[in-house]
Order: C-alpha cells, then structure tokens, then sequence
C-alpha cells in the first residue's frame, strides 16, 4: 500500500479572463490505512481535486503521486493521471489495476442503468480470472445478497446502489478510495451503516480514503486527519480530535460553530465561541471564485479580519498561505494565535 | 424485451393504425411483384392512357399498363430504396456521431466542427448536390440521401451522447479502466439507443418522400425501373385525361410516410411509457376512499389562533381498489406564532403532506380530509382561482432547490414584483420597488443592483433568501419550508434559518418545517413530528426529544451521527427498510424493525395516543426509560 501525495495541485477550468482556479496549489497526502475526511462548502473545491486524484479532470500545475514513484520511473503513476484521456486510451493501461478508486455521491446516476449491478462490478475487475465467483465475494463483502448480482439498479434502494458502487471500487484491489460526499443522498438511517461498512473495509484492507463531505459529524467520525478547504486552498490541516478540539483558522472554527445540534438554537454558537464574532461578517456570502479576494482568501467573511479588526491590513496585502507550513495545522491565517485554546467539540 | 408496454402502445389509435399501415406495406413489398408482377409489365397498345375500368380499375399508362398493379408492385422499390437510404445516413452519422466520444479532445473537435457545418445545409440541397455528383440512377440517388440526412442524425448522437458521457457511470467505468471504445459501446449507446430508434423511424419517412422527390424531377429511379416518384411524375402529363393515374401514386407515397412517422410517433410513446412507468406492483384494496372528490366537514371548532388545522388528511394515488394512501390519515396543528417540524425518511409522505396543505400536491394525487383549514378557509374545496387569490397570500413556500424553484430566464426582481402585481394589482415600477425593499429585507446585499440580476448570479444561499423574500410578498400567515437548507452548506444553512426564523417571528407567521435533519428542527421548532410510512408516529415538544417514547424516533435519533458520538463504537442502524406505500404490513408499520415488537404490533395498528400534555406517539410499547437506549451495533445490509 502506497499514499497518495498531491504536491502543489492546481486545476485552472476556462481561459483568459473567463479562466477559473478551483483548486490553488494543494498540498495533502491520504497515508495507508488512513481516513483524511476534507470539508469545506460547495464550490470549495473538494470535489475537483477529487476528480483530478482518479484521472477525471487533468492538473494544471503540481504532481500527483502514488507512493514515491519519481518522474523518469517508466511506471510513474502521475503522468497518467496528469493525461487522464490516455488512462484508457492506452490498451495496456486497460487491463491494469487502477489503485486509486471513486465512489460517487449520486448512486442513482453512478450505476449503469442497462447493466446489471454484476457486470458494473465485474467491468472493475483487473484480470480475467472467476468473475462470477469475484462478484459473489464483493457482493459479500458490501453486506448484499450475492444472488442479487443479476439485478438491474432500478430494483435497489438508494443505500443498496451506494453499497454496489462501493463494491465496484473495491473489485479493482484499490489503494486509495476516493469518497465524495458518498453518505450526503441517503436517508439517515442508511447513513450510518454505510459510514460503517466503509470504516470497516478500510481497517480490514489497509487502504487509503480521502472522505470528502460537507457534514463535519460525518467526517469527524469517520476520519484520522481533517483538511478544511476554502476557495480552492487548504486553510487548515491536523490530526481530526487536535483540529476539533482547538481549530486555528477562524473559518474552520465558523464552520465547526454552524453544525446544527440537538438543544441548541440558533443564536448559542455564536456566542459558544467565546469571540462575540460579529453575525454580519459572517453573514457576508461566498465570494466570486473567478476573482478570489487579494491576501487572505477569507478576509471578506474574517471575523478576526480586517471588518472587526481595522489595523489588520495584511490580512488585504499578504497571502497567508506562503508561511502556512509553520503554523500549528498549516492554518493559512496570520492571526493564529487568537484561537481558543480549547473547545467542547472533541473526540470524547 | 418490454413486451408489455409495446402491447400498450398498439392499443392507442396512433400505434393500431401505424402498425396495421406498416405490416399492410411490408406485406406489399414482399408479395407485390409475385402477384401483380406480369400486369404491371404487360404492355397493352389497344388500351394506351385508358381511363378507369372494371379491368383496370385506376386506368393504365402509355403504354396500356395497369396503374393499380404498378403501384402495388412499386411498393418494394420505393420501400427498399427509402430504407436503404435511410441505413446509410444513420451508419454515417452514428460513426460522426460517436467519433467525438472516442477520438481525442482535439480531432473530436474538429468532427463536431465539421457536424456543426454540414447540418447548417438544408437536406435536400444537399441531396440535389450529391445527386449531381453521383450521377443521374437509383444508386446515386439513394447515396444523396443518406448523405444528406447523415449530418442532423450525426448531431443527435453527439448531443445524446455529451449528455450520457457526462454521468457519473461513465467516469466511474473510465476510472475501473474501460477503454474509449468499449465505453461508447457498452455504456453510451445502449442508453441512447431509444430516441436513435424513434429518429431513425420518422428519418425513413423523410427519405421516402425525398426519393419520391428526386425521381419526380427524373434524378431518381430510372426507366425501365420504377417507383411511386416516377409513376407520380408519368401519371402528372396526363392529369387532365386520368386524374387517378397521378393520385394513386401520390396516396401511395402519403401513406408510406404517414406509416412511418406514426410509427416513430408509437414507438416513442412505448418508451417514454417505459421511460416513466414504475413497476407494476400487487395493491391492497383500500377502504373508505369513496369520498374522494375531496369534500370536507366540519368536526368541531378549532381555537382562534390556529393558522393551520388538518384532520385525518389522505394522500393517494390511483382509484379505487388500486390506490395507495402515500399520506394516510395526518392531523395536525399549528397555531400563530408556532414552528412545528416534520421528520421523516424520504417516503414517509412528509413533503406531499407539506405540499397537500399549500394546495400543491402533484396532478394525479387524491387529497382528502375531514378538515383541511389555512386560517378558516378550506384548501379542499376551492377552486383554482380562489387557491391563487387567497392561499397565494397567505401560504409562503420554501423549497428544497432554489436553482430550481426560480426560473432562470427572468430577472429576480421581476419575478419578486410579479408577485405584489398579481395579488395587489400594484403597478410595475410599485411593485418591483417593494420586490428591492423585500430583497433588502432579507439581507441581500446591494438589493438594488441584485434584483436586475438572473438566478445563476446568486449564490444557493442567496436564491434561497430571494425564495424567502418571494414568499413574504404577499404576508402569508403560514411558511411551509420543504428542506430549505438541504441544499446548503453549513454556514450558509445557520444563515437562511436565522433569516427563516427572523422573518417567522416578525410577521407572527405559523411554521411548518419540513427536514430529514433532526438537529436542525429542534433549532427551529417549538414541536416535531415523526412521520413513518405517511403516518406521524410521534409528536411531542422538542424538549422531550431525547425523552421520546417511539422506538422509531428513538432509533432515527441514535443512528445520526453528531459531534459527540463515541468514535469507537458503531453507528446505530435502523434495521430493513421502510415499507412502500402499497405494501404496507398489517398491525404497526415501524414493527418488522422494531425491536420491541411483539403479537399485538404485528396484528393491530396502534392508534395515535395521547402520553401526556402536548406528547403523542402511535405504538403499542411507548418507552419511558430516559436516555436514548443503547441501540444493539449491527450492520444490516438494506435488503
């Protein structure tokens, strides 16, 4: 088993001035046997960086590695990636293990309609060997009947679908799993056993799993290490108890404020937060993506920034991200220090 | 394949006459020549250009041929021709047309460049253009006009295809390593194969009165061959002697098309049909749904301030012995002032109850109830005008999706203003003026600026706020807000509540929200719902959640996961599925996943029953221990 390593990961959509960066420079590695959960909202980013990891979308900029296959090793795994046209273009690469894996998060549109949940599974197998016997076993090994494998998707549940997808990423004898928001179209009585049976095959297979969703429970429980995103960046990185327990960036800390919970209401987070941040920052909306802010990407919305705190100009001139990696959880904010010491959120 | 949904097809009048047309043409092309071969070929100098007889019955040619067997033995030629035809310009434009998906990105450019350029040509032109090259003769003829209508079917494939190409099975069969070309065979075509199939028929019409075209001008068939184009154009000269000579071919040639295009028309009903069409599944009779027209009475009187008041409202579907109660006998409170949430998994029959009581369940539903009451006035028995006028203003809905609740072809602050103009008869600039104020009022930034601009200028959060402001426009006095933050992320979410709740506790509006989120509706309301299988199954305050005496609500509780759960221990899972409505199993509906069922759950249905003030449940073993139980970890597959 080998991690997969994104080093300065940049995916730039469009050209000239309609050109737009959805993932800036990412940094991260998904260890074997670990579940690194990345959130962040919808536009951050998550998902892109996730297609590019399996071949989907191509990297501008930045390497994509599987283990420590260096360039110039003939069977560097990057630039494959970095030409996904050519992953299946190439009639060798057809037949070869694909060791990083996708489960989707629609699993009505993620299954084949006209094929049925056998041969979806068995098209994922890398060598020809009892397919029939195979798909039994993966069938098992996702909790489903194995004498279901004739059945077209239209006769399964929605977490029975995700089950199938799952089972198809696992026949190609993955490395890496990559989740994208895998629980966020089930019920929540699925949700569970579904965050379960992943949980289990990943400690059972030693493999890797980038679990990316935007509900901060769902990846608190699941995951090892949490990366935050925002506007296409990691603002924030840490062991997931460490950067619940004491987020750093103050967008991690106004995400983890917003989780609605049982006996709250509305108005206590904020308050819970100990900084009497001010709602209307806030409140301020997503910015533009195709024109992120100049310095700290999160300086409009900042309730540590500039809007609360009018002397903190560099927050506007300096990009924070440059001396991110010094920072406790890499946190990209210049103003660190402020963070609370302590939160009651916590792997208790 | 779908045996039963083509049967259905031919049982519609379009699909019978189709079918009859085309089987009467097949079986002409195939026996024609045999039988009526040597009167069409026997020249009779004694009767040249005769009129219609008792012999001939269409009168006969220039050479004292029999019209009648002409056409007839006309119908293989012009069939097989327009056939021909029609296969070589789908072979083509399949090929053009998948090149795209298989080639590289640039070379699949310059194909769809080159597609986009041939389709810009009228098709007969271009037929005119390939006959001349190709020479005056059938054959030649047949090449121009598969060619020409190889460029529109080319582009079918390549928009239908874009669009398959873009779904998530695709990528996942280009992760597992599935090559271009096993990709277009195995997961683009086969589904994009129906409306080719439905093309292609109607494509084999316009060829056929395209070559009855080309040989009418002499550019098609030629002598001593023929077809109806060239019967058409031998009968024409002498119209004024035999008028039958010219129309006989000429309804042959309608008729042909019209078997053709018809039967397209058929086939594509048959699939749609099976596009649409749930599996058929056995029903149980229902009861009691005589009254189905939707007629309320009156059952007591309900207290003053109560916005809404529903007894016993049904939801079904179908009629008669085969319908299904998807909403099955909810009652329900909310006063002024008031939030009450509703819960449920999806198919619990919580967004059809939310959508029954602003008078907007979906066509072929059944809504009844003994009482159905917005602020006094009756949802059921109005007309549509009243339901405009009066529920219009005083029901506000809040959807799940605001990139589709708006439309997105107008501009936001016209579609706000539309509003204060149909209810208040406000004039134009009055009305988009209070549409900015609205837009202000739920804190949109740059109101002004922001209500000239279209939906996808907003953000999700924003359409949502603007969704919120819609509704206030006319003071609505009851807000039904069908997971309005679904779609949302978390800061966004905390952010259009607030706004929700601001607004809720302004206008003294009742609440009624609808969420799978738990955590989210005790923020927000007063009281919660449980529905399960289109029942509530649990109401109490939302205090008392964590008190809450359902074994159902207990296990819906425990198995979401929250910011405290034990990371070392297994989620809670509720065991099985929720039943559909149809099959839904004697006694209590929750019991065959219940773990305190016994006899009486499985054969008696427990009625909502009042535990204490304010605090109802519909089971037959209500807990009362006081934390959540320790529900057993399993791992059940959902079978």
């Amino acid at each position: 088993m080998r991690s997969l390593t994104f080093r300065g990961v940049s995916v730039r959509f469009g050209h000239g001035s309609h050109a737009m960066t959805a993932v800036d420079g990412v940094d991260l590695e998904v260890p074997p046997g670990t579940v690194v959960g990345l959130v962040g909202e919808s536009g951050s980013g998550k998902s892109t960086l996730a297609r590019a990891a399996v071949g989907l979308v191509p990297p501008s900029s930045g390497t994509i590695t599987l283990g420590d296959t260096e360039p110039g090793n003939p069977r560097r795994f990057a630039p494959r990636l970095a030409r996904p046209r050519h992953i299946v273009a190439s009639p060798q690469a057809r037949r070869r293990r694909q060791p990083v894996q996708m489960v989707f998060q629609d699993p009505f549109s993620s299954l084949d309609p006209r094929m049925t949940i056998g041969e979806s599974i068995a098209e994922a197998l890398p060598r020809r060997r009892d397919r029939h016997a195979e798909v039994r076993r993966l069938l098992q090994l996702v909790d489903l009947d194995p004498g279901r494998s004739g059945d077209l998707p239209t006769g399964l549940s929605g977490g029975q679908r995700q089950r199938v997808a799952l089972a198809r990423a696992m026949a190609a004898e993955p490395e890496v799993v990559i989740a994208d928001e895998i629980t966020s179209a089930l019920d929540v009585s699925v949700q569970g056993a579904m965050l379960n049976l992943i949980r289990d095959l990943q400690r059972a297979h030693g493999i890797g799993v980038l679990f990316i969703s935007h509900n901060l429970a769902v990846v608190r429980y699941i995951s090892d290490v949490i990366a935050v995103m925002y506007l296409g960046r990691i603002v924030e990185i840490g062991p997931a108890a460490d950067l619940l327990s004491a987020p750093r960036h103050p967008y991690t800390r106004s995400l983890l404020a917003a989780v609605p919970r049982i006996g709250s209401t509305l108005d206590d987070e904020s308050a819970a937060d100990g900084g009497g941040w001010r709602a209307d920052i806030l409140d301020a909306g997503p910015p533009d993506p195709h024109q992120p802010p100049a310095g700290c990407r999160f300086h409009p919305r900042c309730p540590i920034g500039p809007l609360a705190f009018p002397e903190r100009s560099d927050c506007i001139e300096v990009d924070p991200a440059a001396d991110a990696p010094a920072r406790p959880h890499r946190a990209a904010c210049h103003y660190v220090t402020d963070a609370p010491a302590d939160r009651s959120v916590g792997r208790t | 394949m779908h045996r039963r949904q083509w049967m259905a097809a031919l049982r519609t009048p379009v699909g019978a006459v189709a079918a009859g047309l085309v089987a009467v043409l097949v079986v002409l092309a195939i026996i024609g020549p045999a039988i009526w071969g040597d009167a069409a070929g026997t020249t009779d100098m004694g009767s040249i250009n005769a009129p219609p007889s008792a012999e001939n019955p269409l009168g006969t040619d220039a050479l004292g041929r029999d019209i009648l067997a002409r056409v007839l033995v006309a119908t293989r030629t012009s069939l097989g021709l327009a056939l021909a035809a029609t296969a070589i310009g789908v072979t083509i434009g399949l090929v053009l047309g998948t090149l795209p998906s298989v080639l590289g990105r640039r070379s699949g450019r310059a194909v769809v460049t080159l597609v986009n350029f041939l389709v810009a040509f009228p098709g007969l032109l271009l037929a005119l253009f390939f006959a001349a090259i190709f020479g005056v003769g059938a054959r030649g003829a047949v090449a121009a006009i598969g060619l020409a209508s190889a460029p529109a079917f080319a582009r079918l494939v390549q928009t239908l295809s874009a669009t398959v190409a873009g779904r998530d099975y695709v990528a996942a069969a280009r992760i597992a390593g599935v090559g271009r070309a096993r990709l277009v065979g195995r997961h683009i075509l086969p589904n994009i194969a129906e409306p080719l199939v439905v093309s292609a028929t109607t494509g084999a019409g316009a060829a056929l009165l395209a070559f009855a075209g080309l040989s009418f001008l002499g550019l098609g068939v030629q002598a001593p061959t023929y077809d109806w184009g060239r019967l058409l154009g031998e009968g024409l000269s002498h119209i004024y002697i035999n008028p039958v000579a010219a129309l006989a071919p000429g309804v042959a040639v309608v008729t042909a098309g019209l078997a053709f295009a018809l039967f397209g028309e058929a086939s594509a009903a048959a699939l749609g049909l099976r596009a649409t069409r749930a599996p058929v599944t056995p029903r149980p009779p229902v009861e009691g749904l005589a009254w189905a027209g939707g007629e309320d009475s009156d059952v007591g009187t309900p207290p003053e301030d109560v916005v809404l008041d529903v007894q016993n409202l049904t939801v079904a579907f179908g009629a008669g012995a085969g319908a299904v109660r998807a909403v099955d006998g909810v009652s329900l409170t909310i006063r002024r002032n008031e939030a009450v949430g509703l819960v449920g998994e999806s198919g619990s029959g919580k967004s059809l109850t939310a959508l029954s009581v602003a008078g907007l369940a979906p066509e072929p539903a059944v809504v009844a109830a003994d009482r159905l009451h917005v602020n006094g006035c009756s949802v059921l028995g109005a007309s549509d005008r009243q339901l405009a006028t009066e529920l219009g203003t005083s029901v506000a809905v809040v959807f799940q999706d605001p990139a589709t609740s708006l439309n997105p072809s107008m501009r936001v602050g016209r579609q706000l203003a539309e509003v204060v103009e149909e209810h208040e008869g406000a004039s134009r600039s009055a009305a988009l003026a209070e549409a900015v104020q609205r837009l202000r009022s739920v804190r949109i930034p740059a109101a002004q600026r922001r209500a000239t601009q279209f939906p996808y200028e907003f953000s999700g959060g924003m359409r949502q706020r603007a969704m919120i402001g819609m509704g206030l426009m006319g003071q609505p006095s009851l807000i039904v807000a069908d997971e309005p933050t679904t779609a949302l992320d978390v800061t966004v979410q905390r952010q259009v509540l607030r706004l929700l709740r601001d607004v809720q506790r302004e206008t003294g509006a009742a609440l009624l929200l609808i969420s799978h989120d738990i955590a989210v509706v005790s923020q927000m309301c007063e009281r919660v719902a449980v529905m399960y299988a289109g029942r509530i199954v649990e109401e109490l305050p939302v205090s008392d959640l964590m008190n809450a005496a359902h074994p159902y609500t207990r296990a819906l509780l425990a198995s979401v996961p929250d910011m405290s759960v034990d990371l070392e221990r297994e989620l809670a899972t509720i065991p099985g599925q929720p039943p559909e409505p149809a099959r839904r199993p004697v006694g209590c509906a929750f019991a065959p996943r219940c773990a305190f069922a016994d006899e009486q759950c499985t054969a008696e249905d427990p009625p909502l029953a009042e535990l204490a003030a304010g605090r109802h449940a519909a089971c037959w073993h209500p807990q009362t221990t006081v934390a959540v139980p320790e529900v057993a970890p399993s791992r059940m597959g959902g079978h």
